[in-house]
């Protein structure tokens, strides 16, 4: 795993600093889904091998919440964002 | 029932002082100072407003450190009267929210040569004073405390940390700086 995060509001940090939520990838079911909908959201993963974008919390630092997209592959840190402004984007695509 | 009087006792009361480690040689070694226990207001900026710091400075009369996006921390060395606090929450009305947090954070400086290397031992933020140039301000880690960094000089840094760990890292801080000798000097 990279060991420096670039947090958008605090610059380069070690890892050390944030912890891991989960899948920022997933959108949540309709309430009325269908149980195995919802057992697919909250327990099913593919935990496949590359690119990954996750919910981060900048816990020890700003104490906001990221969404980091990084590879399990290779290490490499693709993009790091404020949750905030990550939904405000994907709500406007 | 016996009466009970409060007093208050600072935080860093009865640690360890005096000189550790290395000889003490003033071109090399540190000092590390408590601070007094002045005032720690907590400013957060109303939700969507974007506030300028200088008017953040100018309102809250004291020395501003960033804490994350929308937030500072105004500190300084005099204890504020309930009116003064009420006097700057007035003056940041609409712009900032004011919390006074002075009894719950306490204030450390380190200073010396080598302060930069004996602060890497704990976070891994750079330093460097082209990364880090007097009056930028950090949270970060310092081994598993968290800890707000303030550069305060070329050679000093300041230290805020919650109340119950300032003994920790007190103690911690002492370690560190033991191979180039530190001189630890308490509340006054």
């Amino acid at each position: 795993m990279a060991s420096l995060i670039t947090c958008p509001h605090c610059g380069p940090r070690p890892k050390e600093e944030f912890s891991i939520r989960s899948d920022a990838s997933l959108t949540r079911p309709a309430p009325d889904a269908d149980a195995e909908t919802w057992h697919a959201y909250v327990y099913l993963r593919d935990n496949s091998r590359g690119r990954h974008r996750e919910y981060w919390h900048h816990a020890a630092g700003c104490r906001r919440w990221l969404v980091v997209e990084r590879d399990t592959q290779t290490h490499v840190v693709h993009s790091v964002t404020d949750a905030a402004d990550a939904t405000r984007t994907r709500g406007a695509a | 029932m016996a009466e009970i009087v409060l007093s208050h006792r600072a935080a860093l009361a009865g640690v360890a002082t005096g000189r550790f480690g290395a000889a003490f040689d003033s071109s090399r070694s540190l000092t590390l100072t408590a601070l007094p226990e002045g005032h720690v207001l907590h400013l957060l900026a109303a939700p969507g407003a974007v506030p300028h710091a200088g008017a953040i400075t100018a309102a809250g009369g004291g020395t501003l450190r960033a804490y994350a996006p929308g937030q500072w921390f105004v500190v300084g060395d005099e204890r504020l009267t309930a009116s003064q606090k009420a006097e700057i929450a007035g003056r940041l009305a609409g712009v900032a929210d004011v919390v006074d947090t002075s009894h719950g954070r306490v204030r450390m400086a380190l200073s010396g040569a080598a302060v930069e290397r004996v602060l890497a031992k704990g976070t891994a933020v750079d330093l460097a004073p082209s990364a880090f140039p007097v009056g930028r301000s950090a949270t970060t880690l310092v081994g598993h405390i968290s800890v707000q960094i303030t550069r305060t000089g070329e050679q000093s840094f300041e230290l805020m940390v919650l109340r119950g760990f300032a003994e920790s890292l007190w103690d911690e801080l002492i370690g560190m700086a033991r191979e180039f000798g530190v001189e630890a000097v308490g509340p006054a």
